[in-house]
């Protein structure tokens, strides 16, 4: 296949990639390495050499100045290390000034931290962002209320209580987590945008990856171009990708979170599966495990013909709801590896206190 | 331009790399030198789809020059492609900052326009107008094409190396494609690109 050439040089070549692997190759990189090891040599040398070249008074001082504070940095990082604190995240101010606890960051004041249960807040006119070099980059956006939950090695969890992050993740999936007052978003590698109102009312939109979106038993995948949303008690709705037709997203905005008689129901069910395209597998997939019995086997249906099955994958076992067999069919969108996800979900299914 | 089909990235290569960065990070120059090697095109490749092409090969010696610094201060090495992503990304962001105080850090169409003129025969002026053209797609798609049709990666590299999902390298590299295709076909109707 033409697609598996662009994947991985494989199969048959596609004329056109050739072409532009061609076009640009006169851009590849191809000077050699820098000597590396002379870098090295030369600070380790001057190094060594100041050092020897100290009064023995200094060389003693310096000495026990290290153990001092080797000794104190010990006593710092057990005590960090029990109480599972991790290192701090930098917090840069980008507009107006945002606080984080008590303190203001200022045009002259300098980059703060933000640690385990402090809260970092922006008003209207501030906005500032948040790293850790393990993990990712979270820009806040104005009108925010976002807090350290946890912070441990391999688990960093946030809350966005209010407002609007724009999350760059770069830590393994399934280590980063954002609890919202109405699902937990766990990132499966990822560049998305969070959105909370103040009626704890959510929006996801993934810029690239997926995202996991979690709460009382539902859960639902948002991938590069889909958006998810959420509600209070309802927890997250039904992914639909942005270019989805205007009925499509209104029925199944309906469909997910207001109240209807069957007849409704079917109605709006009838709407999604008419209007429903390729791309909007995505949807169908989802709503499969969302519908009643008895309106399974019309979404399946409609779904096989707009992305059929896998072999192995049959209509009795989707229509019982197989667990295997649904995660096999959504690896076949190619979207991302479902066992990612059944991998770390189950360690972040506990909300922390302001998830409804 | 012949390459070996690669499907799975081999477990092995992954622990042989954790294996350099943790000697790296210990002060084995010759294991950073030999994640250079891994790493360069990577590198060289962001870099290109962000800043102008004359500067990339300087920038790609001073972003290994950083992380040369700043690597005892990684503590998972199987996060090293993705860190040294984000250091590259930084970089290109501060050469803009540096080189276009008060202004918000965007692609320099100037810049591309630049290149494109000073650009002297035919293939080059071509190789120029599909840069900028790549240059010009989001964020999400003209990094991984970049780094498949300029640096030869293949998929499964460009995931192990970026630290990225198969899934996410897979669907940005076929939305690319594609609107690559769209945009090539419209930026170049009638012109030498077919």
């Amino acid at each position: 296949m033409k697609d598996d050439y662009l994947w991985d040089g494989s199969g048959e070549p596609d004329p056109e990639v050739q072409k532009l692997e061609t076009v640009l190759g006169r851009y590849r990189h191809n000077p050699p390495a820098p000597a590396f090891d002379q870098v090295a040599e030369i600070r380790n040398v001057k190094q060594r050499r100041n050092f020897l070249n100290w009064d023995w008074e200094y060389q003693l001082g310096a000495v026990a100045a290290v153990c001092v504070l080797a000794v104190t940095v010990f006593f710092v990082m057990r005590q960090r290390s029990t109480r599972n604190l991790g290192p701090s995240w930098d917090v840069a101010r980008l507009e107006g000034a945002p606080r984080v606890g008590w303190h203001s960051l200022g045009e002259k004041s300098g980059p703060g931290k933000l640690s385990v249960g402090q809260t970092l807040v922006t008003d209207s006119a501030s906005r500032a962002s948040i790293t850790l070099d393990e993990t990712g980059r979270v820009e806040v956006d104005p009108g925010s209320r976002l807090r350290l939950v946890t912070n441990g090695p391999g688990r960093k969890r946030l809350s966005l209580e209010r407002g609007t992050i724009h999350a760059v993740i770069w830590a393994p999936p399934g280590q980063f987590v954002v609890d919202t007052p109405s699902a937990i978003a766990v990132d499966l590698g990822c560049v998305y945008t969070l959105h909370v109102d103040d009626s704890g009312a959510g929006l996801l939109r993934t810029t690239m990856g997926w995202v996991g979106f979690k709460l009382n038993g539902h859960e639902s995948f948002i991938t590069a171009g889909a958006i998810c949303q959420t509600r209070p008690k309802i927890g997250p709705g039904t992914p639909y990708f942005e270019s989805a037709s205007e009925s499509f997203r209104n029925a199944l905005s309906r469909f997910d979170f207001e109240p209807h008689t069957p007849a409704e129901r079917n109605a709006l069910l009838g709407i999604l599966l008419v209007d429903a395209r390729k791309d909007d597998a995505l949807t169908l997939w989802h709503l499969l495990s969302r519908v009643s019995d008895a309106d399974r086997p019309g979404v399946y249906d409609r779904l096989a013909s707009l992305a059929p099955p896998p072999a192995g994958v049959t209509r009795d076992g989707i229509l019982c709801l197989d667990r295997q067999m649904l995660d096999n069919w959504w690896s076949s969108f190619g979207y991302g590896e479902i066992w990612l996800w059944r991998t770390y979900e189950s360690d972040w299914s506990q909300p922390s206190r302001n998830t409804k | 331009m012949e390459r070996q089909a690669v499907t799975d990235w081999p477990a092995a290569e992954s622990r042989e790399e954790d294996s350099l960065v943790s000697a790296a990070r210990d002060g084995d120059r010759v294991a950073f030198g030999r994640l250079y090697d891994r790493y360069a095109r990577m590198v060289h490749g962001i870099l290109l789809a962000r800043v102008p092409p004359r500067e990339v090969d300087d920038l790609v010696q001073e972003v290994f020059l950083l992380a040369l610094r700043r690597l005892h201060g990684l503590r998972d090495v199987s996060c090293f492609g993705a860190w040294l992503g984000t250091i590259t990304r930084n970089r290109a962001n501060d050469y803009f900052r540096k080189a276009i105080p008060n202004e918000k850090v965007t692609e320099p169409v100037d810049e591309n326009h630049a290149e494109s003129r000073a650009a002297n025969s035919a293939a080059e002026q071509e190789a120029a107008m599909v840069l900028s053209v790549v240059r010009g797609l989001p964020d999400a798609y003209r990094e991984p094409l970049i780094l498949r049709l300029v640096e030869g990666m293949t998929g499964p590299e460009i995931a192990a190396r970026t630290g990225l999902t198969h899934g996410s390298v897979r669907v940005n590299l076929y939305r690319g494609m594609q609107l690559l295709r769209e945009k090539l076909a419209g930026t170049a109707r009638g012109a030498s690109w077919a």
